[in-house]
């Protein structure tokens, strides 16, 4: 189980990255921490033939506040967020959704911007950060540009990156400190990739997501509009039936975990 | 505990020689073995099901690099050939390269050869294979009954082995109640951390062919490549060195232990191939996947009269070397019974052949399945009756004072107390609280629920109950060589393998406790044709019992040897020595190993000049007499929380009485009966190897199969009755494989109590979410 | 070919590799330490994790390539660290390994644990185990010993 060969690009600045994808012929992936493509590549599911790295690119692993933003370099390791570093409310429930994705040993390495470029669907940050909100940020050949998190992942495996783009940080909102979250995720053994995620914050606006679908996590806006008039429980006989309108490609398995998990979000929210 | 136990000895609790190595990352596997020159594999595999008009083109560059079956069978090179005796059976051979035919995705087609594992695979990919697909045989029951196609068409049909175990069956009238459920053990895979390895290099120098694997099985291995490569038996040198886990797996020859050495033979290099995790899921290492109906029949007061039932075992596509295609299915049709009395029994047992994989031996084989069938059978009749599961398993095992108790189908066993055993497990899980505890509802909702799960395991399989079945392995003795070393040590050369267990501290003990001597002062030697005694491996959980009490008796006849050459130097007649603390013991002085080994290998001028020459070097041997197995048994019981809105279960508790005999060390004993428990939670829970309707395999990465962890297992509680076998030195049984055999009947009994207000029956592993969703889902429509 | 430049258990090694040598192949079978073992190459079972600065890596899903200029400390480097000691005498007392396949792993994770969560109770033990399997031993000779070692450094 060893990888295709490729050309392995020692980055030394998000310029220098930003121009190799664009002159780049061939499949070209981007590496971040390597945890997801590293055993993609291994079972040769990835076959790219040239791999960007981004390991000695500096400028990529801050994190800071902003005013009313979060700003997170997309080279931050899970384990960062795990040990706290983001700060406040948003920092809280940042380290919550981080505490559960995969081991230590692949949190000190995987990185968010990682995850969330790579759109693995039964992966947490991308449904987590739908349910915060606040924007991808990119840089490609047109420069930076900034990309709403609403809408970014298209669907398995894929975003609203284009191909010469390097996701680059993220732009998150400040929870309040009295702002309420909740994140559930299914699965039967610590760690592992989610059968189900039910995500919810209360902001500035409430946002209610259902992850780990077969394509890509979305917001559930009747349980938002609930949420928004101050509702506090969602049952999942309730949930059951929203979701069931959505075209999700649920059985009947899939939509009662998925219900499941929004309904004990809410719950945890309000816990 | 015998007399005469020393702190190292039968019954201590020695921490084990055998860690060091491992713990400073010293341990050596096939895969930390280099060689000079040596090339690495890669195996092109079957994409498909099943096809015929296999064709094989290799890269035009590299066509000394690949070969296939068509190479070997120029070379005349045997297919592996596996015929049981057992009447009825249906022959095939086991290519080691596909020809003409594939029969199951992952199947080995061709081998690469380069000097990376990568660069080989890259040659593997430019391999091109093209093929005219057939219908896949995927579903075990379709193979017997409605097959779309035939995975051997000389056969006719796809059923391997169609036997009847039918006894008393006229007395089944005498039943009023009964109860029929259909029963599914799925498929799983054996997932040892290492996986599959070989090495081999042609030794010009020894004239030899020299493989190391990864085997629990190394002189039955070389008896493989002797049959297939045509080679005398002084031609193969096999060591099967540090194994990492095999649980019945690494008991079969694999095709890739023919095949890579044939490779490293024509390209005059060695050539070593690595099975990753991928390969060992798909294309190996299968195994259970059972298919029960069975009717338990009783009379309105509870008391068993007997069983019926019709199984399938799906046994995959192929028989491997050497315990065939037939070994799950006539057990489990033999055995159904398990620790039960009846007076009539009504066995169909039916082995098929399917698109997949063949099955492999694994921990427990066939009675995973069979005490799954019966013990959730009982729990139906429990429920059907009225009455507690507890209960009416008291009422029907087969009570002490039946021992030795012959059972419904000849079968022998040989001591025990088993309602003591499910006593002592209802009183540890406290099954009165838990009956109490369900009268009220759970605070959260969930489900709480109590289950029993019983078994009896014949461990050591003897020769004649292996010639009766018609098996195709049939193991007899066992020797052990034993060589006083001029420092007074013992070296120990035993054919068994140890990879796990703890035998080089095990067998040890045995040496420790027949002599008084320090354990540092025994070294016991496996894994390596060219210095151990024949044997037929580890399995079977006979390696204590055969290899144990081989040394035991070998040190008999060593201890004369050494009394002799005592009782010279002690200037006293033999009669009035003996053997204590590693001394010879006269009337009045003692002499110690170490002089005695000084003298007889340095200054034999001291000796006698009618000193026996066959000195203090002996190799001698046991077999059980007379020739039956000891059967170890345990009752398992087990709490689970079901939350009934996910389908999650989780293990409240777990406690497990059990009976192996004498113990030789507790702390070994209690480490192979957790890890067997929590491979039986596995079962239970959470692996199965799933494929779609093509035959594609849909669990190829740990991703995709889910092993258990750390968190699925509470510190379940070990209990031990210690009833000797009255057949076995010391009176020791087997134990390696009954921890995993219960885990999946008790979890289950305990779910499906757990739903009993929903009146729904869970009735296949492993239980998963869905299945026990779906389950209750049933019971609102 | 890549140029690399890595500290292996305090050893300071320049090497070319081929991109797509993972790390862990570089350590097993360009320097011939081959403690650190393979169990699924896609980081599941955590049979070959090793500290990368200090920290627990999967070795087999990280490219040798990318690891330049980290050190790298495996199994065979612990050999005068306290804690490693303090784990390997818990692993053998409380009958923590059989096969011996997982135990480096096992060892290195374990470390982490007993490092970095100094308070730790067994709960916390068995989630953060939750990424090396270990196919013999049902865990329970591994949680002891990982407690018990936890228990000796509060002292």
């Amino acid at each position: 189980m060893k990888p295709a060969k490729f050309e392995h690009q020692r980055m030394a600045s998000l310029d220098e990255a930003v121009k190799a994808l664009g002159n780049a012929e061939g499949e070209t992936r981007v590496l971040g921490g390597g945890q997801s493509l590293g055993p993609m590549m291994n079972l040769r599911l990835a076959q790219p033939d040239v791999v960007l790295d981004l390991s000695k690119v500096e400028g990529l692993d801050g994190i800071e506040e902003t005013g009313n933003a979060i700003r997170v370099g997309a080279r931050v390791s899970h384990a960062r967020i795990e040990d706290g570093e983001v700060p406040g409310k948003t920092g809280d429930y940042m380290q919550f959704v981080a505490t559960g994705i995969s081991y230590r040993s692949v949190r000190n390495r995987g990185t968010i911007g990682g995850s969330v470029a790579h759109a693995d669907p039964s992966a947490d940050w991308p449904s987590a950060l739908l349910a915060l909100g606040g924007s991808v940020t990119a840089a490609g050949g047109n420069g930076i540009r900034t990309i709403s998190l609403d809408g970014f992942t298209v669907g398995p495996f894929s975003t609203g990156l284009g191909w010469d783009e390097i996701l680059t940080g993220f732009e998150l909102p400040v929870l309040g400190t009295d702002a309420n979250w909740g994140y559930y995720k299914v699965n039967r053994k610590p760690g592992e990739f989610a059968d189900a995620i039910g995500a919810v914050t209360l902001g500035v606006e409430a946002r209610a997501v259902c992850g780990a679908t077969e394509s890509a996590p979305f917001r559930v806006t009747e349980i938002e509009e609930r949420l928004a008039s101050g509702v506090q429980e969602v049952s999942i006989a309730e949930v059951r039936d929203i979701l069931d309108r959505y075209d999700a490609g649920f059985d009947d398995y899939e939509l009662q975990i998925h219900a499941v998990a929004l309904s004990r979000a809410v719950q945890g929210a309000f816990a | 505990m015998p007399d005469g136990a020393t702190v190292q000895g039968i019954g201590a609790s020695v921490l084990r020689k055998e860690d060091k190595r491992f713990l400073d990352g010293h341990g050596r596997y096939v895969a930390d073995i280099v060689r000079p020159r040596m090339l690495e594999a890669a195996i092109v595999r079957s994409p498909t099901a099943h096809a015929e008009k296999l064709s094989v083109t290799k890269p035009d560059l590299e066509q000394q690099r690949v070969f296939t079956a068509e190479d070997m069978l120029s070379d005349g090179v045997k297919p592996i050939h596996v015929i049981s005796k057992y009447p009825g059976h249906k022959p095939s051979d086991y290519p080691h390269l596909a020809i003409g035919k594939l029969r199951f995705v992952g199947e080995a087609v061709a081998v690469c050869l380069a000097d990376t594992r990568a660069a080989a695979e890259d040659l593997a990919t430019q391999t091109k294979i093209s093929f005219d697909p057939l219908p896949a045989i995927v579903d075990m029951v379709d193979a017997a009954e409605s097959p779309p196609a035939l995975v051997h068409e000389q056969w006719g049909d796809n059923v391997i082995l169609d036997s009847l175990f039918e006894e008393k069956a006229s007395n089944l009238d005498r039943a009023t109640v009964s109860v029929t459920r259909t029963f599914r053990m799925n498929r799983q895979a054996v997932n040892p951390l290492e996986g599959a390895a070989v090495l081999a290099e042609w030794d010009a120098r020894e004239e030899r062919l020299v493989v190391h694997s990864s085997s629990q099985i190394p002189h039955i291995l070389k008896n493989a490549l002797c049959e297939c490569l045509g080679l005398r038996q002084n031609q193969v040198h096999v060591i099967a060195p540090d194994v990492g886990g095999g649980f019945g797996y690494k008991c079969v020859l694999i095709p890739e232990e023919i095949f890579i050495p044939w490779v490293a033979m024509q390209v005059k290099q060695p050539v070593r191939w690595i099975q990753d995790r991928r390969e060992h899921l798909i294309a190996a290492a299968n195994a259970r996947e059972h298919h029960y109906s069975v009717t338990l029949h009783a009379d309105t007061d509870g008391n068993f009269i007997g069983v019926e039932a019709d199984i399938i075992v799906d046994s995959g596509a192929y028989s491997v070397y050497p315990h065939s295609n037939i070994l799950e299915s006539t057990m489990a049709g033999r055995t159904l019974h398990g620790p039960y009395k009846f007076s009539a029994y009504k066995v169909r047992s039916r082995a098929v052949a399917t698109n997949k994989p063949p099955i492999v031996p694994y921990r427990g084989v066939a009675r995973p399945g069979i005490c799954f069938a019966m013990e959730l059978a009982i729990d139906a009749m429990a429920r059907k009756l009225g009455c507690e599961p507890y209960d009416l398993r008291m009422q029907n095992l087969v009570p002490s004072d039946a021992m030795p108790y012959k059972t419904i189908t000849g079968g022998e066993f040989d001591s025990g107390d088993y309602q003591e055993a499910l006593r002592r497990a209802g009183t540890l899980i406290d099954l009165k609280a838990v009956r109490s505890r369900q009268r009220q509802d759970e605070a959260d909702g969930r489900l709480i629920g109590v289950g029993f799960g019983c078994y009896i395991e014949m461990t050591a399989l003897q020769t004649s109950a292996a010639a009766r079945a018609g098996l195709a392995a049939i193991p007899g003795y066992e020797q052990a060589h034993i060589r006083l070393t001029p420092d007074g040590g013992l070296e120990i050369g035993v054919g068994v393998q140890n990879h796990g267990q703890g035998m080089e501290t095990t067998l040890a003990q045995v040496a420790c406790e027949r002599f008084g001597m320090d354990i540092a002062m025994v070294a016991i030697r496996h894994g390596d044709t060219a210095t151990s005694p024949y044997s037929t491996g580890t399995y079977a959980s006979r390696s204590m019992i055969m290899a144990g009490g081989a040394i035991a008796r070998t040190c008999d006849v060593l201890g004369v040897q050494i009394r002799r050459i005592g009782a010279h130097l002690l200037q006293c007649e033999f009669d009035d020595t003996s053997i204590r603390d590693a001394c010879v013991i006269g009337p009045s002085s003692a002499v110690t190993f170490a002089e005695i080994a000084r003298v007889w290998h340095r200054n034999p001028e001291e000796l006698p000049a009618d000193v026996d020459p066959a000195g203090v070097e002996v190799t001698s041997g046991f077999r059980p007499s007379p020739d039956n197995s000891p059967f170890s048994y345990a009752t398992h019981a087990c709490v689970v929380r079901i939350d009934p809105e996910l389908g999650h279960v989780e293990l409240l508790d777990y406690v497990i009485s059990e009976d192996c005999g004498t113990i030789v060390n507790p702390m070994i004993v209690d480490g192979q009966i957790i890890g067997g428990a929590l491979q039986g939670v596995g079962t239970a829970l959470y692996e199965e190897s799933c494929y779609d309707a093509d035959g594609q395999p849909l669990s190829s990465t740990f991703a995709d199969y889910m092993m258990p962890g750390s968190t699925h297992l509470p510190n379940l509680r070990v209990d031990h009755l210690v009833t000797p076998s009255p057949l076995t030195e010391y009176g020791v049984k087997g134990l390696g494989e009954g921890g995993a055999i219960p885990p999946p009947a008790a979890i289950a009994n305990a779910i499906n109590d757990a739903l009993r207000g929903y009146g729904v029956e869970v009735v296949e592993t492993p239980v998963t979410p869905r299945r026990i969703l779906e389950a209750i889902a049933g019971s609102k429509t | 070919m890549t140029e690399l430049s890595i500290n292996i258990n305090g050893e300071h090694i320049k090497a070319d590799v081929e991109p797509r040598l993972s790390l862990a192949d570089f350590i097993r079978d360009r320097q011939r330490l081959t403690g650190t073992h393979l169990g699924c190459e896609h980081g599941v079972c955590g049979a070959c994790t090793v500290l990368m600065n200090g920290e627990p890596v999967r070795s087999c899903i990280t490219f040798a390539a990318v690891a330049d200029g980290s050190e790298i400390t495996t199994i065979e480097g612990f050999d005068q660290d306290e804690p490693m000691a303090q784990l390997r005498q818990a692993f053998h007392e409380n009958h923590a390994l059989q096969c011996g396949y997982c135990t480096p792993g096992m060892l290195v994770a374990a470390r982490d644990i007993v490092t970095r969560l100094p308070d730790a109770d067994e709960d916390r033990v068995r989630l953060e185990l939750a990424g090396n399997l270990c196919r013999c031993t049902g865990y329970v000779g591994i949680v002891k010993a990982i407690l018990s070692v936890l228990e000796q450094r509060r002292i």
